[in-house]
């Protein structure tokens, strides 16, 4: 396992950097908005318009952590089913599942980690500036589009271990018809009731993965 | 493991599938559905209404008379009177009344109800504003309250409690009988209109307080509910004629008016009327209102006598009959599952099965 997720880690890295580095700044960029705003037009205003006109601020990293998921498993797992590299994955002494599910929960925790230091850069300045109240709208809206990453890495993680090119067509469609769900709406709080639901059907759909790797692994083709 | 993938997969397959092609469905075969303008007027005692026609707009009343585009505008004098006035025609008198288009401005008011803002979750956040500042125009205030075990003000430069304003109005509201936490809240946090009458507030033994700042002062005051009456929504509606304060509607979907000087409910003679599931639109002067109710499936407009809020007349519109297309998609699609609905902004999966 822990050879595993320090090949992970060699092939990652550098994305890990990335991706940490462009969505902490596209957060500072929002922040910086409202300390704009603030300046310009006083802390009324920017409260005025979160109470009566739905504003969070934050719109702009709407489809990031989406992005973020899609690209995380891209570059995991494309050199892996590119060059065939799984098979060696597949055939080393460790459980198949293991094997994957190590690969998978490395990803997760990849982007934990990113997800995790958005949040925290995000609530630490808005803490400061707005009442709970306003700081938990922000947070919950938030929640749906980070979420939305985790499951864009699951699926596109589904897509690209899947052997055969008709299948990953469908899976395609369904990945793009599951995320859909998670764009909805742009009002703030609306998914809050759904929310528990979301989540739980995220942690389930890591098991789709493992399917396309018994594919794989049957030798299934176009 | 691969056979909980598989189920898993077949599950989501088959939710996509009856949420989306019921959708596309939907899409392709929806027809215009169009009901005239219409309104209650007090010259004619009927429903007039414009209707949309190849050759451009009719003017009718529920007769089926026609008038020309100058008649329409004399029988509903106080909603054309800007109209009338511009070429002199405006009556001088009209059911005993002197009228001035000063009179008619400030008797004239439109309010909306949308169960989409009823069924919008609240922030907990509400701005107080000054009601009796000596200004013309109002102004946002610095600081915001919450209602949670006391009446909390925030000031929004500093993000901290303002321990002094919390105390004095949350005493004034205990004083008065007020219990907390507060079950809900009826405002119209804006500096954009004529005058400000603060929050319409339930507390948790369900009785109705009228809370407003005068002169930086809390103003509180409790408001005596009628028996069997259990406030569900309130709606403030200020406007200028200052005769209502509020619009309300109870557990068994009745609809009141508050008045503002006595503080007395006055039920208006419509049926059941549910904000969370219906939108209304009343158009109202100082003779009568036409209360417009729409459930989605029908649209029933309602002329209320402005001075006993009884009903005159009423009219119904019902959804025109689905086309076949529509009919043979109900049968195409037994099942299916949307997660928008045209009531509520809230995302969650929700059914509809047309076979039962």
């Amino acid at each position: 396992m822990k050879a595993l997720f320090y090949k992970e880690w060699i092939k990652t890295r550098w994305f890990f950097l990335a991706a940490a580095l462009v969505s902490l700044t596209l957060c500072e960029y929002c922040l910086l908005n409202i300390s704009r705003i603030t300046e310009l037009k006083g802390a009324v205003h920017v409260w005025e318009v979160m109470l009566t006109r739905d504003a969070i601020f934050i719109q702009l990293i709407r489809f990031v952590p989406f992005l973020i998921g899609i690209l995380a498993s891209l570059v995991q797992f494309v050199p892996e089913m590119q060059q065939k590299r799984i098979k060696l994955t597949l055939h080393l002494p460790y459980s198949q599942n293991k094997s994957i599910g190590t690969m998978l929960l490395f990803g997760i925790l990849l982007l934990t980690i990113i997800f995790f230091l958005n949040f925290l850069f995000l609530i630490v300045y808005l803490n400061q500036v707005f009442a709970l109240e306003l700081v938990s709208r922000i947070i919950l809206t938030a929640f749906v589009w980070y979420l939305a990453g985790f499951l864009s890495y699951l699926l596109t993680t589904w897509i690209c271990l899947e052997p055969t090119w008709k299948r990953r067509m469908i899976n395609l469609l369904i990945a793009v018809a599951l995320l859909r769900v998670f764009f909805l709406s742009e009002t703030p709080e609306v998914y809050n009731t759904f929310l528990p639901f979301m989540v739980l059907y995220t942690v389930i759909v890591s098991i789709l993965p493992l399917w396309s790797v018994q594919r794989f692994k049957d030798g299934t083709q176009d | 493991m691969i056979r909980f993938s598989k189920i898993v997969f077949t599950i989501t397959v088959t939710l996509l599938i009856i949420w989306i092609l019921p959708w596309c469905y939907q899409f392709l075969t929806t027809t215009k559905t169009d009901t005239p303008f219409t309104l209650y007027s007090g010259v004619i005692n009927d429903f007039a209404f414009i209707e949309h026609a190849d050759k451009g707009l009719t003017y009718k009343d529920v007769k089926n008379q026609v008038y020309s585009e100058h008649e329409f505008d004399s029988i509903l004098p106080l909603f054309f009177y800007r109209q009338l006035l511009s070429e002199e025609r405006l009556p001088n008198r009209l059911f005993g009344v002197d009228l001035t288009p000063r009179l008619i401005q400030t008797e004239n008011f439109n309010f909306r109800i949308d169960p989409n803002a009823v069924n919008t979750p609240s922030i907990g956040l509400y701005p107080l504003l000054e009601s009796m500042s000596g200004r013309v125009d109002l102004e946002m205030p610095d600081d915001v309250f919450r209602l949670s075990e006391r009446m909390e003000f925030i000031d929004i430069e500093t993000n901290a409690i303002n321990e002094f304003k919390t105390n004095v109005f949350t005493q004034m509201l205990q004083k008065k009988g007020f219990k907390f936490p507060a079950k809900s809240i009826a405002g119209n946090p804006t500096d954009r209109k004529e005058y400000d009458e603060g929050y319409l507030i339930l507390d948790a033994e369900h009785n109705l307080f009228h809370v407003k700042q005068v002169k930086r002062r809390p103003y509180v005051r409790k408001i005596e509910i009628p028996k069997q009456v259990l406030v569900q929504h309130m709606f403030l509606t200020e406007f200028k004629n200052r005769k209502f304060l509020a619009f309300v509607s109870d557990s068994q979907q009745r609809f009141w008016v508050l008045e503002t000087q006595t503080y007395t409910f006055k039920q208006v003679d419509i049926p059941s009327f549910d904000p969370a599931c219906m939108s209304m639109s009343i158009i109202g002067n100082m003779f009568d209102w036409t209360i417009i109710v729409n459930d989605g499936k029908t649209k029933r407009y309602f002329a209320i006598d402005a001075s006993n809020y009884h009903c005159i007349k009423s009219l119904t519109y019902e959804e025109p009959e689905l086309t076949p297309m529509q009919k043979f998609g109900l049968y195409l699609f037994p099942i299916q599952l949307y997660f928008t609905e045209p009531t509520s902004p809230l995302i969650f999966p929700r059914w509809t099965l047309s076979w039962f």
